[in-house]
């Protein structure tokens, strides 16, 4: 019968618990990690964004100057060292062809589907040709795929677009998931290249949608660029996003190599707290329900989305600890008035000291072995700082380091 | 270019979009101007109630008599648009029976037919209601697609040779003793100005008179009341649900199709476009409705709207001067009979159920001063049934698009509006193609409120070239529109799809404050 007490259980299965399991696992401990789901990874990732509105060119000191201006910040409590150290292996799990860099030493931008630039800081090698402008590429989209416009998306970048016509999917359109699928059949992938060339009016980059396959996407990008001709560079797109299920992939299976205990689906629910320790969790997967034990715990269950934060019409909450919320004063204050405003609520979250235990707001510990790891964190707005990847990935990995060394 | 008219009408409303329909059919030559789409002030921003006038049985007898008739007669002419839901209006503890005598007295005096319901009768028709309730009276309520109605009017009203100009705003008139000779306009899509010769105008401008008034050089006082209004993501009742007690804020239960829209606030107002809904009027409708329906506490919303009301300002009996107070029944103002222009009338106020009367008063108005004796058939005669799927702003239209859902690609998941359903529109002469098709069709109506479906609709149209202007700028347009909506209802799960939106639109894609450019 398998034994239910680990040395560390991490809650949550975004990019923050993934870096906080693999760090405990390689350091050879006994680990449990539950999601109740895929996390906003699997929706919104790509290219990893560190801090896009960082000016300069050197990813290193500009995190450390923003470090001494945002004492608060998760980057703060993370530290430069393990940032780095973060950095490293997350960038160890993604081995070639398919692997992760960063094209200058600082922030470089990528093409978007909205004909947009994003600053961002690693990309993958299926993106690298699109990296600094996409002029003068053909933009290729496909009939009956309505989350990229190839038109739309030429019109920003200053290159041309096409739609490439591949008849219908049983008389529906194409999901990023089946497109994602078909292109890593022969068939579709060949059917696919040829009507690229046939519309190439001497362009030398393709930039297409970010679903070119689950499994091999380097192998699909240069079988496409063979077929076609000229270079193939993906481009980010409307959630669900194929290459953050790509890195989610990734990590499961490392754990699944024996590495960590991996449970996708059942939820946590009422942790037995005792004497400000978390004793343990009960792991839901009904109708069983079963205590699950360990030293140290990593709260890593994101925002909103992903249920980490609760907005009643009163105030913003955590669910399952209960830890007090740092939060702007009323609901008034949550949201500004205009859409691009950069609200208020995206700086609520869960204050930690910087052994990323939850503190409460006169700086006392309230657990003392669980520590908070990713967007769930207060004092970061991760959609203006443009470091959606970066916060967790950091602090995933700081969490689980402070986690085992203590 | 000019043009010349026997009717000008002003202001693409229901009113507007009625007066065109009863002036052509009696063969009467008008033209109707409209400075944005048709319904885009209060005849699309409404609960859609087809009013049995018992809400004003006791408080205004004349509009409740009127209301009951128009209501018979649009239930004979609009049958398609409309839902005959029946409605209940629900004594609570806290109001007590006593108010149930009046409301059977002044609805037998405007023959309006009533059953009275014991409460375990009221819960066994609807049994979501507060199961504390002392007692409900039934009423023919119902309920109309008011978008679907207005275009009705206009299409019936093309049919006969009346033509209409949207996107078009009046913004200089030609006036010499007392005589509104010509009257200039401007195409905002095409940028070409009309001088527009008529004999007569009439100015149906609803909560936008004041303005229009104010050219011809007529100062007056007329009242605006905003009223805001939430919707459910689910329908919560069967019949349209009133508070038995004297009108007041947060009444009214409104079934639409498989939503609820919750209403309303009434709240002065100076500006004709007040359509922000405040956090106070969110907490107050939601407090008010949940007495009767108490899963409202706890409901998911998906939008928050306002229109602005005109009302007519009279004296009421006791002289109070509150906004309820004030009559919501109509007036015609004939310019010439008080010497300010001769050949201008004015119609205000009124409700939607009444549109058609309003019309009909309007137009005999008019042809009493240009010699025409035809009678009204408007009553008469049935709308036609439209292929067109109307989708007003936060409404659902009658006919839900059940018959496209799994054909081809799907464009709104949440409404399953297909692509077909959205290329029919498109490509419109005259249309402002992004939000004209958001008025047209269900796209965005739904859960999630255009978060996904906005960018595939704009794709479109960029295929189609039928993008004025620049396409993100567009877009960034649609977000922040939305935003007004959905900031008032942001908790709960609302919250998640907030997050899921801005994270889309700001994050990933960065879209960024319209007019800064990212690095600058």
């Amino acid at each position: 019968m398998p034994s239910n007490d680990y040395d560390l259980i991490v809650i949550g299965m975004g990019l923050s618990g993934l870096m906080a399991a693999m760090t405990a696992a390689e350091a050879g401990k006994r680990v449990l990690i539950i999601g109740k789901g895929m996390g906003r990874l699997c929706l919104f990732s790509n290219s990893i964004d560190f801090l896009g509105t960082l000016e300069g060119d050197h990813m290193a000191d500009g995190i450390s100057a923003w470090i001494a201006g945002h004492p608060e910040h998760p980057y703060a409590k993370a530290g430069q060292d393990r940032i780095t150290r973060g950095i490293s292996m997350f960038r160890s799990l993604f081995i070639p062809p398919y692997t992760f860099c960063a094209p200058g030493a600082g922030n470089c931008f990528i093409p978007t589907g909205a004909g947009t630039y994003r600053p961002t800081y690693l990309v993958p090698s299926t993106m690298t040709s699109g990296v600094g402008s996409a002029e003068g590429a053909l933009i290729a989209g496909v009939e009956h795929f309505k989350d990229f416009s190839a038109l739309q998306a030429a019109g920003g970048l200053n290159a041309r677009g096409a739609t490439i016509p591949l008849g219908r999917p049983r008389d529906r359109d194409f999901t990023p998931m089946a497109l994602a699928r078909l292109i890593e059949k022969p068939w579709f992938r060949t059917a696919l290249g040829r009507e690229i060339k046939r519309r190439m009016e001497g362009e030398k980059r393709v930039g297409f949608p970010a679903v070119l396959g689950l499994r091999n996407p380097a192998q699909v990008r240069e079988e496409l660029e063979y077929i076609v001709g000229a270079e193939v560079f993906e481009i980010p797109i409307l959630p669900p996003s194929i290459p953050g299920i790509r890195i989610f992939n990734r990590f499961k299976a490392w754990f699944d190599q024996g590495k960590a205990t991996f449970l996708l689906g059942p939820s946590v629910k009422n942790p037995v707290v005792k004497g400000g320790r978390c004793e343990g969790v009960n792991v839901l997967n009904p109708p069983v329900s079963r205590l699950c034990t360990a030293d140290a715990y990593v709260l890593a269950t994101g925002r909103f989305l992903s249920g980490g934060l609760v907005a009643s019409r009163e105030s913003i909450s955590e669910p399952l600890f209960g830890l007090p919320v740092v939060q702007p004063r009323s609901r008034e204050e949550w949201f500004g008035k205009s859409f691009f405003d950069g609200h208020p609520v995206n700086h609520a979250g869960i204050r930690v000291d910087e052994h990323f235990r939850p503190i409460d707001d006169q700086g006392r510990v309230v657990l003392e072995n669980v520590r908070i790891a990713g967007s769930i964190l207060a004092y970061h707005n991760s959609i203006e700082e443009k470091s959606r990847d970066g916060i967790p990935l950091s602090t995933g990995y700081a969490a689980a380091r402070e986690a085992i060394e203590s | 270019m000019e043009i010349r008219t026997e009717i000008l009408i002003i202001g693409g409303g229901a009113t507007g979009a009625g007066i065109a329909r009863d002036l052509s059919i009696r063969g009467v030559p008008c033209i109707l101007v409209e400075k944005g789409d048709l319904a885009s002030g209060a005849s699309g921003r409404n609960q859609g109630l087809l009013h049995s006038g018992g809400r004003y049985a006791v408080s205004d007898p004349h509009t409740a008599r009127e209301c009951i008739s128009e209501n018979r007669v649009l239930r004979a002419i609009a049958p398609h648009l409309i839902e005959e839901t029946g409605g209940l209006f629900v004594s609570l503890p806290e109001d007590g029976l006593g108010f149930q005598g009046e409301f059977l007295d002044g609805c037998r005096s405007a023959e309006i037919e009533t059953s009275v319901l014991t409460p375990a009768e009221a819960l066994e028709r609807e049994p979501n209601l507060t199961p504390d309730l002392l007692g409900a009276i039934e009423v023919p309520d119902g309920v109309i697609d008011p978008f679907g109605l207005v275009l009705a009017n206009v299409r019936d009203a093309e049919h006969h040779g009346a033509r209409f100009f949207f996107h078009t705003e009046v913004f200089s008139v030609g006036l010499s003793r007392g005589w509104l000779g010509k009257v200039f306009a401007k195409d905002s899509v095409s940028g070409e100005e009309y001088s527009i010769v008529p004999s007569y105008v009439m100015n149906a401008t609803g909560a936008w008179a004041n303005q229009f008034l104010r050219l011809a050089g007529i100062r007056t006082s007329l009242a605006l009341s905003k009223g805001s209004m939430l919707i459910t993501n689910r329908r919560l009742t069967r019949a349209v649900i009133n508070r038995c007690r004297p009108a007041s804020d947060g009444d009214i239960i409104a079934p639409n199709d498989t939503v609820s829209i919750l209403g309303t606030t009434s709240v002065g107002s100076q500006d004709a476009a007040d359509f922000d809904v405040t956090g106070e009027e969110v907490s107050q409708i939601i407090a008010e409705t949940a007495k009767m329906v108490p899963e409202i506490a706890g409901a998911r919303f998906i939008r928050a709207y306002a229109g602005v009301r005109p009302l007519f300002r009279v004296a009421t009996e006791t002289g109070e001067e509150s906004d309820r107070g004030v009559s919501r029944g109509f007036a015609l103002i004939d310019h010439g009979a008080r010497n300010e222009v001769s050949n201008l009338i004015t119609v205000i106020g009124g409700k939607l159920v009444t549109y058609r009367l309003m019309a009909e008063k309007a137009v005999d108005l008019v042809c009493g001063k240009i010699g025409v004796a035809t009678p009204c058939s408007t009553h008469l005669r049935t709308l036609p049934d439209l292929e067109e799927e109307p989708g007003p702003p936060g409404l659902m239209p009658h006919a839900h698009g059940q018959e496209y859902a799994f054909r081809g690609t799907v464009i709104c998941d949440c409404e399953l509006v297909s692509r077909d359903q959205i290329e029919k529109q498109i490509g419109h002469k005259k249309m402002r193609a992004f939000t004209d098709v958001l008025h047209r069709t269900r796209l965005a109506k739904g859960t999630c409120q255009g978060g996904f479906c906005a960018y595939r609709l704009m794709a479109m149209l960029d295929e189609k070239h039928a993008v004025e202007g620049d396409s993100r700028e567009v877009l960034e347009g649609f977000l922040e529109e939305r935003w007004k909506g959905i900031r008032p209802i942001l908790w709960g799960t609302a919250v998640k799809e907030a997050e899921l939106i801005e994270t889309i639109y700001k994050d990933v894609l960065n879209f960024h404050t319209p007019g800064v450019e990212p690095g600058a």
